[in-house]
C-alpha cells in the first residue's frame, strides 16, 4: 500500500499534466471568446491578450510534451550510440572522427544555435524539436562516453573481452545497461531542460510565435501580468513543474526496483 | 601518454575547432535574412539608404573577402572592428567579459560543493526522506523558466521586501562595488545547475557503491565511509565535471535570460544585440571567445575527471 | 503592447518611423501639463532615467541617433532649429524666426543667440556645417532625406546669426524639416564624438556605451538652466527591468512602459504614471497595387470589419484610443470632421462578396519588430474569419521587418510614430516616396500634395490636407485602427515630466523636470 503511494504520488503528478495535454484540445470549444487583457472573465481568467486561460492550459499541453519529449528522445537516440561506439572503440581515430564534430558544435553556445537556427530555419514544431535536440546531442554524448568509459575500464569488462564475447554483447548488453543510472538520472533533467529551451526561445522571440498555445510560452508572455493575473503564469508553470518532478520520481522509483532486482 | 602530451594534443585539436566554429558561425550569420544595413535602416527602409549605407559600412564586398580579411587579422590578435558603431571588437568583448566572468566564477564557486554535497547526502540513502526532498526541490527548482524565478524573486525580495536591489542598474557593470546586487542573480543562476550535477553525483554515488571495486574493498575491511569518501566519491564525480564544464561553459557563453532581467551588461547581452544588429565582426569575435573558452573549460574537465578516476579517460 | 521583453530583440524600439521630420516647441512654454505631485520646481539633484538601449553599438554622434535613448541623450545635449510641439508642429529653436519669400523657396532664419558648452557661440556658419554633414553624398545619416530639398551650395549665411536656405522647389513646410529627426546642430567641423559639444540644456559628463550616460547642468542654457544638476541616462532593456529598478528606487524615471504595467500600477503610491495620447500609431497596410487589395471594395470591407474597440482593449490593454483609418490624431491638419467609422459585419460580408472574394486566404505579415504585433494580428485574423476572409498570421524575421514588408507581401502589420501629417504624405503616401508600404501611387494626389505644398496661406492648405485624408479614409491602404499611449513612470519625487507624444519636443525632455 505504501508503495502504490509513492509511486502514486510522481505517478499523479506526471498523470495530470500528460492527461491534460493529450486530452485537454478535445474540451476546448471551436470558437474561442476574447475579452480584456488580465480580466475576470473564465475560471482562470483571461491571458495578455485576452483570451481564457483555462482554454490555452488545456491546449498548451501538446506542444510542450511533445517537442520536450520527442527532442529528448532524438538526442539520446542520436547521442548514445555515437557515445558507446566512441567509448568501446579500440582505434582511437574512430573515437576522435565520432567526437570531434559534436566537440565543435558544444563550442558553439546553445543560444547561438537557437537565435541563428530559429532564425533561418521555418518557424514550427518540427524545427523547435530539431534544434534542441541538436543542442542536446553533445551534452548526452559526451556524459554517455565518459560513463561508458568509466565502466569499460572495470575488470569485469576485461574479462568479458577475454572470454572473447561479442561487441555488440558487450557494449550493448553490459555497458549499455550500467549505464543506464546515469543516463536516466540524466534524462529527467534533460526533459526539464528541453521544456524550458522552448521558454527560452519564447523570452527570445525566435522559434515560436509569441500568442502559440504552448504552457511554456504562456508562462513567458503572461509574466507582465504576474500582479494582476497569477493564475495565468502559475497555472502552466505548476503544470510544468509536476511534470518534471512526476518523471524524476518515476524515474528514481523504477530504477530503485530494478535495481533492487539485479543485485 | 602521459598528461602533458594529452593536453598538448587537445591544445591543438582546439585550435582547429575555434577556427570549424568561427567558420561555422560565419556561414549560419551570413544565411539569416538581412545585413547589417537593412537591420541599422530598421522601421525606415529606404532602400537607396539602406543601399549608401551599404556601402559605408563595406557590405558590398563579397561575403568570402570580408571573411578572409577577418581571419587574416585574427591570426595577429585582431578581432577587427564592430561594422555597426566602428568601435573595435576586443572593446565590446573585454567590456561584457568582466562582468560575465564574476558572475561565472561566483556562481561555481558555491555550485560545486553545494551540489556534490547534496548529491552524496541522498545518495546514502535512496528513497529515503532526504533524498526524496532533494529530489523534489532540485526538479521543482529545475524546471521553473529562470525568468519566472528571477520576477518572483525580485518582486518579492527586491520591491516588496526591499531587502536586495532589484537591479543591477546604474552599477555600469562594476557589480562588485554593489555586492548585494548579485545575491537575486546568483541564486537564480545557481538554482538549475544545482539539480543537474547533484542529480549526476547522486546517481554515480549510488553507482559506484553498488560497484564490484567497491564491494572488494568492503571485503578488504575498509570502512563504508572510506570506501565512500576516498574511492566511490572521486569516480562518481568523475562523470559530473562533464556537467560542471558544460555548465562553466553556459555561465560563460552568456546567460542573456538573467542579464537582461537584472540589467548585467554582460556577453549574452552583446550577442543577442550584434545578432539583431548582423554586426557579423562582433558575432564572430564573440564566437570565437566563446569556442576558445569552451575548449579550455572541457580541457580542464578532462584532466580533472582524469585526476579522479584515471583510466576513465584515454 | 506586451513587453515582454525583450529587450534585445524587439522591444527597443526603433524610433518611431520615421524619418525625418520634426520637430518644436516654443521655448519654454512646456507645453503638457505636468505630472502633479512633486510641488514646486526645485533645483540640484541627479535624475537617472531608464531606457532601453542600442547595447554596445550605442553612438554620441546625434546624426546617427536611431533609438529613443538616442534622441533623448541627443536633445539633451543639442538642439535643433525647430522642434514639434504636442501638435506635431514646428515651434521654433535654435531659429528665433523663420521667412520665407514669396515664392516660398528661399527661406531666411534668424538664429537667437546661444552658445555652445565650450563658450563658442551658434554661428550660421555651424548650422551650414551641419546640414552640409548629414547631406553628404557618402554618407547615410537618417535626416538625409528630410533634408534633401535644400539647395546647400545657393543657401548662404548673411552674417553670424542669419541664414538664408535655398530650396529645389516651393515649400511651406520648411520649418518641419528643420525639426528633422536627428538635424541636430553640431560646431562646424566635429567629426569626433568622444567629448562632445553641443548648445543643450546639458553637457557631458561621461558615457559608457550600453551602460549609462552622465551629463551635467549647462548654466548658460539660451532657454534658461535646467533645474536638475545632473542627468544620467542608464539602460535597462527589458521593460520589467525599468519597472523594478523605478519600484526598487534605482531610477527615477522609466521610459516606455506597458499598458499592463500601467494597469497594475494604477493608483500606486510608489510610481506616477505619465501617459501621453496619441503617440502610437497602430496599423495594417494593405498594398493597394496587387491583389487581393488593389480591389477597392475589398479594402472598405477590411475597415468595416475590424473591431477596433477590442483590437484597442485586447492589444493595447485599453490604453489608447480607436483610430479612423487616419494618421495624426490631435496633430495639425488632421480631418476630425471625418465620422468615426465603426465595424458593420453585414456591410463587410456584402463588400467581400461583392469583391468575389469570399473565402479568401491572405497572408498577413508580422513579427516581433514591434511589441503588440503579433498579438494584433492574431486579434484581427479571428475578426477577418467572421466575414468570411481567411488571414493567415505569418510571423516573420523581425530584424529584417520593415524592409521586407515594404517590398513582399499584400498585407502587413504597421506601427509609426509622431511626424507631420505632411510628413507621413511625403514618405509614405506620394509615387515617389520612398518607404510607401501601401503602394499608394496616385497622380493626381501627388499633384494635391504639391498644391498643399506651395499654398502659403494655413487655412487653405488645411483644406488640400483635409481632402487629401477623405479620399485615403475612403480607399487608402492603411487600416489604421488606434492610437497607443505612450507611457513613462517616475518615482513621485519627480516634477515637471510632460504629457508629449514620443518625438516631440517635450517628450525626454529633462530640463524642464525636477527633483523633489
Amino acid at each position: 500500500m505504501k508503495a502504490v503511494l509513492r509511486y502514486g504520488i510522481g505517478g499523479l503528478l506526471v498523470a495530470v499534466p500528460l492527461l491534460l495535454a493529450v486530452a485537454g484540445p478535445l474540451f476546448v470549444p471551436d470558437a474561442l471568446t476574447r475579452g480584456a487583457a488580465f480580466g475576470d472573465t473564465g475560471p482562470l481568467g483571461t491571458d495578455f491578450i485576452g483570451r481564457d486561460v483555462w482554454h490555452q492550459v488545456l491546449l498548451g499541453g501538446r506542444t510542450v510534451v511533445l517537442v520536450a519529449m520527442l527532442a529528448t528522445v532524438l538526442s539520446y537516440l542520436v547521442g548514445v550510440p555515437i557515445a558507446l561506439l566512441a567509448a568501446m572503440t579500440r582505434r582511437r581515430w574512430v573515437d576522435e572522427v565520432l567526437m570531434r564534430p559534436l566537440d565543435v558544435l558544444l563550442a558553439v553556445p546553445s543560444l547561438l544555435v537557437l537565435i541563428l537556427l530559429a532564425s533561418i530555419a521555418p518557424r514550427g514544431v518540427l524545427t523547435l524539436v530539431l534544434i534542441v535536440a541538436l543542442v542536446n546531442v553533445p551534452d548526452v554524448a559526451r556524459i554517455a562516453r565518459a560513463a561508458a568509459l568509466e565502466i569499460a575500464s572495470r575488470p569485469a569488462l576485461e574479462a568479458m573481452r577475454l572470454q572473447g564475447e561479442t561487441w555488440w554483447r558487450t557494449a550493448v548488453g553490459y555497458v549499455g545497461r550500467s549505464m543506464l543510472r546515469t543516463l536516466v538520472a540524466d534524462l529527467g533533467i534533460r526533459l526539464t531542460a528541453a521544456l524550458y529551451l522552448v521558454a527560452s526561445a519564447s523570452f527570445l522571440g525566435v522559434g515560436v510565435p509569441p500568442d502559440a498555445s504552448d504552457w511554456a510560452v504562456m508562462v513567458d508572455r503572461n509574466q507582465t501580468g504576474l500582479f494582476l493575473a497569477p493564475e495565468a503564469v502559475m497555472a502552466p508553470a505548476l503544470l510544468i513543474i509536476a511534470l518534471s518532478v512526476g518523471v524524476n520520481l518515476v524515474f528514481d522509483r523504477a530504477l530503485r526496483d530494478r535495481g533492487r532486482a539485479w543485485l | 601518454m602521459t598528461l602533458g602530451h594529452y593536453a598538448l594534443r587537445r591544445l591543438l585539436l582546439g585550435v582547429v575547432q575555434v577556427a570549424a566554429v568561427a567558420t561555422l558561425v560565419y556561414l549560419l550569420v551570413a544565411a539569416l535574412p538581412g545585413d547589417a544595413a537593412v537591420a541599422l535602416a530598421g522601421d525606415n527602409p529606404d532602400p537607396e539608404r539602406i543601399e549608401q549605407i551599404r556601402v559605408a559600412m563595406g557590405l558590398d564586398r563579397p561575403v568570402w573577402e570580408r571573411f578572409a580579411e577577418w581571419l587574416w587579422g585574427l591570426t595577429h590578435g585582431d578581432f577587427g572592428v564592430s561594422i555597426v558603431s566602428g568601435r573595435p571588437v576586443a572593446d565590446f568583448l573585454a567590456d561584457g567579459l568582466e562582468p560575465t566572468l564574476l558572475l561565472a566564477g561566483l556562481t561555481m564557486l558555491m555550485l560545486v560543493p553545494v551540489s556534490v554535497l547534496l548529491g552524496v547526502a541522498s545518495a546514502r540513502r535512496e528513497g529515503g526522506w532526504l533524498d526524496r526532498v532533494v529530489t523534489t526541490t532540485a526538479v521543482g527548482l529545475h524546471a521553473i523558466p529562470e525568468f519566472t524565478l528571477a520576477i518572483v524573486l525580485i518582486a518579492l525580495f527586491g520591491v516588496q521586501l526591499a531587502w536586495l536591489p532589484p537591479t543591477a542598474v546604474g552599477t555600469d557593470g562594476d557589480l562588485l562595488a554593489e555586492p548585494a546586487v548579485l545575491v537575486l542573480p546568483l541564486i537564480v543562476l545557481l538554482a538549475r545547475p544545482i539539480c543537474s550535477i547533484s542529480r549526476l553525483v547522486r546517481a554515480a554515488m549510488i553507482d559506484a557503491a553498488a560497484s564490484d571495486y567497491a564491494r572488494h574493498a568492503r571485503r578488504l575491511g575498509l570502512s563504508a565511509r572510506r570506501v565512500r569518501y576516498a574511492h566511490a566519491l572521486p569516480n562518481a564525480v568523475a562523470p559530473a565535471v562533464q556537467q560542471m564544464a558544460r555548465t562553466t561553459d553556459w555561465l560563460l557563453g552568456g546567460v542573456v535570460v538573467v542579464e537582461a532581467v537584472f540589467v548585467i551588461p554582460g556577453l549574452g547581452t552583446i550577442l543577442v544585440d550584434a545578432v539583431a544588429g548582423r554586426d557579423l565582426p562582433v558575432i564572430q569575435g564573440l564566437a570565437v571567445l566563446f569556442a576558445v573558452t569552451t575548449v579550455l573549460v572541457n580541457l580542464v574537465a578532462d584532466v580533472v575527471a582524469f585526476r579522479l578516476a584515471p583510466r576513465a579517460v584515454t | 503592447m506586451s513587453n515582454h521583453p525583450f529587450p534585445t530583440l524587439d522591444r527597443r524600439g526603433f524610433l518611431g518611423l520615421t524619418a525625418g521630420l520634426s520637430v518644436a516647441a516654443l521655448a519654454g512654454c512646456g507645453t503638457g501639463a505636468p505630472a502633479p505631485a512633486a510641488g514646486a520646481p526645485r533645483a540640484g539633484g541627479r535624475l537617472r532615467a531608464a531606457f532601453a538601449g542600442g547595447g554596445a553599438k550605442e553612438v554620441l554622434d546625434p546624426h546617427l541617433a536611431n533609438l529613443f535613448l538616442e534622441a533623448a541623450r541627443s536633445k539633451a545635449l543639442y538642439d535643433k532649429l525647430a522642434d514639434f510641439g504636442d501638435d506635431v508642429a514646428p515651434r521654433p529653436r535654435l531659429a528665433e524666426k523663420w521667412e520665407p519669400s514669396a515664392d516660398l523657396t528661399r527661406w531666411r532664419i534668424t538664429l537667437r543667440a546661444a552658445e555652445f558648452h565650450d563658450g563658442r557661440p551658434v554661428r550660421a556658419q555651424d548650422v551650414l556645417a551641419s546640414y552640409a554633414r548629414i547631406l553628404d553624398p557618402k554618407r547615410a545619416f537618417r535626416a538625409k532625406a528630410s533634408l534633401g530639398l535644400i539647395d546647400l551650395p545657393n543657401s548662404r549665411a548673411i552674417d553670424d546669426r542669419t541664414i538664408e536656405f535655398a530650396l529645389k522647389r516651393p515649400y511651406v513646410e520648411f520649418p518641419n524639416v528643420l525639426a528633422s529627426f536627428s538635424a541636430y546642430i553640431i560646431p562646424e567641423s566635429t567629426e569626433d564624438f568622444t567629448n562632445p559639444v553641443g548648445s543643450g540644456p546639458f553637457a557631458f559628463v561621461s558615457f559608457q556605451p550600453g551602460k549609462s550616460t552622465v551629463l551635467k547642468r549647462n548654466p548658460r542654457y539660451w532657454e534658461g538652466a535646467a533645474h536638475l544638476d545632473e542627468l544620467e541616462f542608464v539602460i535597462a532593456n527589458e521593460e520589467s527591468a525599468r519597472v523594478n529598478a523605478l519600484l526598487g528606487g534605482q531610477v527615477d524615471y522609466a521610459h516606455d512602459l506597458a499598458p499592463v504595467t500601467a494597469r497594475g500600477h494604477q493608483g500606486s503610491d510608489k510610481l506616477m504614471l505619465v501617459r501621453s495620447p496619441n503617440s502610437g500609431i497602430q496599423a495594417f497596410a494593405m498594398k493597394v497595387d496587387r491583389p487581393p487589395f488593389d480591389n477597392r471594395d475589398l479594402r472598405e470591407a477590411m475597415f468595416l470589419l475590424a473591431d477596433r474597440q477590442q483590437l484597442v482593449d485586447t492589444t493595447l490593454s485599453g490604453a489608447g484610443q480607436v483610430a479612423n483609418d487616419l494618421f495624426g490624431k490631435g496633430y495639425q491638419h488632421y480631418a476630425d470632421d471625418i465620422p468615426q467609422r465603426v465595424r458593420d459585419l453585414d456591410r463587410a460580408k456584402w463588400l467581400v462578396k461583392k469583391a468575389g472574394a469570399e473565402g479568401l486566404k491572405v497572408k498577413l505579415d508580422t513579427s516581433e519588430a514591434a511589441s503588440g504585433f503579433v498579438e494584433a494580428a492574431s486579434v484581427f485574423a479571428d475578426q477577418a474569419r467572421e466575414a468570411g476572409i481567411e488571414i493567415e498570421v505569418a510571423v516573420g524575421n523581425k530584424d529584417t521587418f520593415w524592409a521586407d514588408t515594404l517590398k513582399n507581401g499584400s498585407l502587413s502589420s504597421f506601427r509609426s510614430g509622431a511626424m507631420p501629417i505632411e510628413s507621413h504624405f511625403s514618405q509614405r503616401l506620394l509615387s515617389k516616396s520612398t518607404t510607401n508600404v501601401t503602394k499608394w501611387a496616385r497622380p493626381e494626389f501627388d499633384a494635391l500634395y504639391d498644391k498643399a505644398v506651395s499654398t502659403a496661406d494655413d487655412a487653405a492648405r488645411g483644406a488640400v490636407y483635409r481632402d487629401m485624408q477623405r479620399t485615403l479614409h475612403a480607399e487608402g491602404g492603411y487600416l489604421i485602427w488606434g492610437f497607443a499611449d505612450w507611457i513613462i513612470g517616475t518615482s513621485p519625487k519627480v516634477g515637471g515630466v510632460a504629457t508629449a507624444p514620443a518625438n516631440t519636443l517635450d517628450w525626454a525632455r529633462f530640463d524642464k523636470v525636477w527633483l523633489a
